[in-house]
């Protein structure tokens, strides 16, 4: 009972679907951490402590001190097995060319760490030219930067641009330089590298390596040795994999909904035929399992048909995340067995879900209906439908408003996906009711220059709620996806920089460009109130979890108190921040001024600071406030995130200067980019299917309507009259579809700004990018019309009574 | 004696409610005896599609029972009925008889198909050489003329061997010719294989192939035709029938 012709719709969405749920596996499957090139021949690598938080904060690891960097590689160095122990230490420098940060690599973390000579033994890094580095001054370089050996370089480091020479070349990113230089730059050590004897065992190795280090660090090998692998790259990863996550579930749920939405449209158009199968003996179980059947065979080939493309595509894709910062740059695609598994299972699972209620439909066909014509629907809309669409519409709301006040951005955009799933999967199933109304609305603009066709069309839209109902799913899926969206993030955007941009008193702020963060020279050049964040550990052993990476910025605090509108102090005086052991902590924190408080920072030691204010948690960007001076101190590498300024100045090296409100829409800005791209690639995947199923669902009714048109021609029609008749019927389809999309789309934007204008005390403004709304109508509307008058004009090109039946 | 092969009691049959509510059946009672074969005429409307609906099991009378072979079909639940129309039960409609996707061959076998056995080919073949469409087995519904369609049917109708076969109108779109075909087979199941043939007809010449002859009026058998049964007494009763003043206002049974 297969018709190839019937089934093509389907088997494209499912096959479009599967493809994407292939490749958003793979993909997934593929992005596992690397270990990093530089230690690719310490056979065992010593980690220190894990910090106590969520895997994905992706803090560093707690340091260990110079001092107990010797005592370990000491102690390591003895190990049976060991030929060599060697710390890697790692701090940031950046080789300016032609007195800017070179634009290459800006991405890539690695590109702006410097490194101590010996490091280059656990990677087997070899000289391409020129000598090591012995000595303060010298330094080997990334040979892709051009320099030759002997000649100057400017290396850009914390404390600002120093004049080196270039005594090598490797083929590595990164710069290294003597070790005693880097242990200066660097006195807290993460990670040891061993190199063994040829013929040890690792395992072995690590084993007695426990001996040596105990609960202070961890001994990694083989694959696990990924663990070491740049912060960055883990949190790039992280992201990529909720954007393939994301990519897949709304892959698949878009398919289920379109490929429902098909076998709907087709056992609607098939009623005649089920009726006489059912009147020439077939039960309600044999129709039902007929049509699963169908769908079985239509899912599977096409679940084929779509690994098989979307194992083409990966690679592609692949490259493409890295490009757009989705992926690190050490990403490949593997081809894992269970996202294959996945695939081949996910056709047939598709089509079966998709098929349900369709199927039951079928079943419900009476044996008279192969006898009468039955195109006006008896009752448009069951009871259970309304029920069930009711309930999905006031989840969606609901989730919206968890979007709205979620504290993370990540579970807000996690939130939102099921938020719009939810709404539009609700709106779809109570299109049906909506269909008349929204008919008669559209009244007046068809009616005049239609006439007879006029009447045609809405008679036509409107007698057959369902038939119009399931061609407008399609149309009401994309623009409600894409408006609320796009209309989200754009308005989240938009709330949280103007948040941002009224807790901040100042005109100007200089912030870094092409560079990680400003150096000191940098800053002093410029005066005004700097933030130099820096990662310190909580050492309270008796505290749960150990070691909780907390972010402390360094201030001044007369400076930080004018320029931060924000702040208010609980207790204490922020004024009394100044000592080498001071602290002013957040009200979360449960401490009173006076007490003590110990942190571990970036160079490993413990220091113990007396608490000397309180404020409210929402006072700071940041954990708790330090002096400036006591930043710098312990950790070599702070960098300078920015410095607010009243007027303009000159930007120094790697910096540049943006007015507030600029600053304030771009402090997130790369992440605001990612998550831009995320929502376009999500809105590209659904705008991609809706026109696949607009067009879907039109061809099919088209081929059904061969037979009205040609009783319209016979009456007196011309073509163009019939041509107008079912363009001007496919365009109200989709208006109807887009007016419903765009208003569960517009109930769930307004939700979301409620909450969010509850949640950062000030007026939010609704953003909806209308170029994308507007071009996925566009879209929509372009292929209706396509699909529904290009098989039309096929048809008219014989006289009418020779049209096929 | 002769055994009643499909027996109607006190069929009723209402549609709608109120303003617009239409008794299409109005307490049908009457038998279709093994190996007859029965024309039931009637004018427009006047409930001969329905009657034939509720007989076959098709449409739920509102009120009065169908015995086919001894069976209540309202005794039976949607499966029961399904297969007691598949295995005793053949049709012919006026139009949409066959599945478009199917070949004329897979049409013929397809109620043998659905109770799950796969008939022979020389059976399929058979059934068409008897309708003289052996060359059109592979042929789709699309490629062949409406009578030929109207005789795959009957082949349909044949391959079970039913008990009875309900055509509505089976002859109506197609000429003398293509009737006569259509009428002559429906007869030789009669005379042949002591099936059971009961047809709606509008057309007198159709109905002289008949044994009997039902009139139906307002849903409401009037008439009653057996024996002698031609065109040209056919049509005289139906004159007769039209000029007759109308039997001004039963009392409605339903
Ligand atoms: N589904 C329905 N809903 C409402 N009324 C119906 C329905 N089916 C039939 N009727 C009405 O029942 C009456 C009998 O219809 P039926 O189809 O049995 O007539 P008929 O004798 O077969 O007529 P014709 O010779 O024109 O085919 C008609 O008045 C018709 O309008
Ligand atoms: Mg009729």
């Amino acid at each position: 009972m297969l018709s190839i012709r019937r089934s093509v719709g389907a088997f494209v969405a499912v096959a479009v679907g599967v493809t994407l749920v292939a490749v958003a596996t793979l993909l997934l499957a593929s992005g596992r951490p690397q270990v990093p090139d530089r230690l690719a021949d310490a056979a065992v690598v010593v980690q220190s402590p894990e910090a106590g938080a969520a895997a994905d904060s992706f803090a560093p690891t707690r340091p260990w001190s110079a001092a107990r960097t010797a005592e370990l590689t000491s102690g390591l160095a003895g190990v049976p097995g060991v030929t060599a122990a060697v710390p890697d230490r790692t701090f940031y420098a950046q080789a300016l060319v032609h007195g800017r940060p070179s634009a290459i690599d800006a991405q890539r973390e690695d590109a702006h760490q410097g490194h101590g000579w010996s490091s280059t033994r656990l990677g087997g890094l070899r000289l391409t030219a020129g000598a090591p580095p012995r000595q303060a001054g010298e330094v080997v370089v990334d040979r892709a930067l051009g320099l030759r050996p002997g000649g100057p370089v400017t290396l850009l480091t914390a404390a600002g641009p120093q004049p080196y020479t270039v005594t090598g070349l490797v083929d590595a990113p990164g710069v290294y330089v003597a070790d005693d230089v880097a242990a200066v730059l660097a006195p807290g050590v993460r990670v040891i590298g061993l190199l063994i004897a040829p013929g040890a065992d690792p395992e072995k190795v690590a084993a007695g390596v426990r001996g040596v280090v105990g609960g202070d660090g961890r001994a990694l090998t083989g694959d696990g040795r990924s663990a070491s692998e740049p912060r960055n790259d883990a949190r790039t990863r992280w992201i990529g994999m909720q954007v393939l996550t994301a990519t897949a579930a709304l892959a698949g749920f878009v398919t289920v909904f379109v490929v429902a939405s098909t076998f709907a449209f087709d056992v609607g158009q098939r009623r005649r035929e089920l009726g006489l199968l059912r009147a020439v003996g077939a039960t309600p179980r044999q129709v039902r399992r007929m049509v699963r059947a169908e769908a079985l065979v239509v899912g599977a080939t096409a679940g084929l048909t779509g690994l098989l493309v979307g194992a083409a595509l990966a690679p592609v894709l692949g490259a493409l995340l890295v490009d757009v910062g989705f992926e690190p740059a050490t990403f490949r695609v593997r081809y894992e067995p269970w996202p294959v598994a996945l695939s081949i299972v996910a056709g047939p699972v598709i089509a079966l879900l998709a098929v349900w209620s369709a199927s039951r439909r079928a079943a419900r066909v009476r044996p008279l209906e192969a006898l009468r014509e039955a195109a006006v629907e008896q009752r448009p809309i069951g009871r259970l439908r309304v029920a069930t669409g009711v309930l999905l519409v006031a989840a969606g709301l609901a989730l919206s408003v968890g979007t709205a006040t979620a504290d993370q951005a990540r579970d807000a955009a996690t939130f939102a996906l099921y938020a719009v799933m939810a709404l539009v999967a609700g709106a779809t199933v109570l299109a049906p009711a909506a269909v008349r109304p929204v008919v008669r609305l559209l009244r007046s603009p068809v009616r005049r220059p239609g006439g007879a066709i006029g009447m045609l069309v809405r008679a036509g839209a409107s007698t057959a709620t369902r038939r119009t109902a399931s061609i407008a799913a399609p149309v009401l899926l994309t623009v409600a996806f894409a408006v609320l969206v796009s209309g989200m993030v754009r308005t989240t955007t938009a709330a949280y920089a103007a948040g941002r941009a009224d807790d901040v008193n100042a005109g100007w702020v200089v912030v870094p460009d092409r560079a990680p963060g400003l150096s000191d020279r940098a800053v002093a050049g410029v005066g005004g109130t700097a933030l130099l964040p820096t990662t310190v550990f909580e050492s309270d052993p008796d505290s749960s979890p150990t070691d909780r990476p907390l972010t402390a910025l360094g201030v001044d605090p007369v400076g930080f108190a004018a320029m931060n509108r924000a702040l208010t102090v609980v207790a204490g005086s922020l004024d009394d921040l100044g000592g080498g052991d001071t602290v002013v902590l957040p009200a979360s924190a449960n401490r009173q001024p006076s007490e003590p408080y110990a942190l571990v920072f970036a160079d490993g030691e413990v220091v113990s600071l007396r608490v000397v204010a309180v404020v409210t948690d929402d006072s700071i960007p940041g954990d708790l406030l330090l002096p400036r001076s006591v930043v710098r101190t312990h950790d070599p590498s702070a960098l300078t995130s920015a410095v607010y300024v009243r007027d303009r100045v000159d930007p120094p090296v790697g910096a540049r200067v943006v007015d507030v409100s600029a600053w304030a829409a771009e402090a997130d800005r790369a992440e605001d980019r990612l998550v831009w791209l995320f929502t376009l690639l999500l809105i590209g995947v659904s705008a991609g299917y809706g026109a696949v199923a607009v067009a879907n669902t039109l061809l099919m009714a088209a081929a059904g309507r061969v037979a009205d048109l040609r009783l319209i021609r016979l009456a007196g029609a011309t073509r163009g009259q019939v041509i107008w008749l079912v363009t001007a019927e496919s365009a109200l389809v989709v208006l109807i579809g887009a007016l419903l999309g765009g208003a569960v789309a517009f109930v769930g934007l307004l939700s979301i700004r409620a909450g969010l204008a509850e949640q950062a005390g000030v007026p939010v403004d609704l953003v909806v990018p209308w170029s994308v709304v507007g071009g996925v109508v566009g879209l929509c509307l372009l292929l209706a019309v396509l699909a529904s008058a290009l098989p039309t004009w096929r048809s008219l090109r014989h006289r009418p009574a020779r049209s096929p039946a | 004696m002769t055994t009643q092969t499909v027996t109607l009691q006190g069929l009723c049959a209402v549609y709608g409610a109120g303003a617009r509510r239409v008794t299409a059946l109005d307490g049908v009672t009457t038998s279709f005896a093994g190996g007859t074969f029965t024309a039931v005429m009637g004018p427009s409307g006047s409930g001969k599609s329905t009657l034939l609906h509720c007989a076959a099991g098709l449409d739920k009378p509102t009120a009065g029972t169908v015995t086919i072979d001894g069976r209540r079909l309202d005794d039976l639940g949607e499966d029961e009925l399904t297969r007691l129309r598949r295995d005793r039960i053949g049709f012919v409609f006026q139009a949409f008889n066959l599945v478009s996707s199917l070949t004329a061959a897979e049409n013929v076998e397809l109620p043998l198909r659905l109770a799950r056995h796969r008939p022979p080919a020389r059976d399929v073949l058979a059934a068409l050489d008897t309708v003289g469409l052996t060359d059109r087995a592979g042929h789709r519904p699309s490629e062949l003329s409406g009578g030929e369609q109207q005789r795959v049917a009957v082949a349909r109708a044949l391959i079970t061997r039913p008990a009875v076969v309900f055509a509505d109108e089976p002859t109506g779109a197609l000429d003398s010719t293509a009737s006569q075909q259509i009428l002559r087979l429906l007869r030789a199941l009669v005379d042949d294989h002591r099936q059971t043939v009961v047809m709606v007809t509008h057309d007198p010449a159709a109905a002289a192939y008949a044994d009997r002859v039902l009139l139906l009026a307002d849903g409401r058998i009037v008439d009653e035709l057996t024996g002698g049964i031609t065109a040209t007494v056919v049509a005289a009763r139906i004159a007769e029938r039209e000029t007759a003043p109308a039997g001004s206002a039963v009392e409605s049974s339903c």
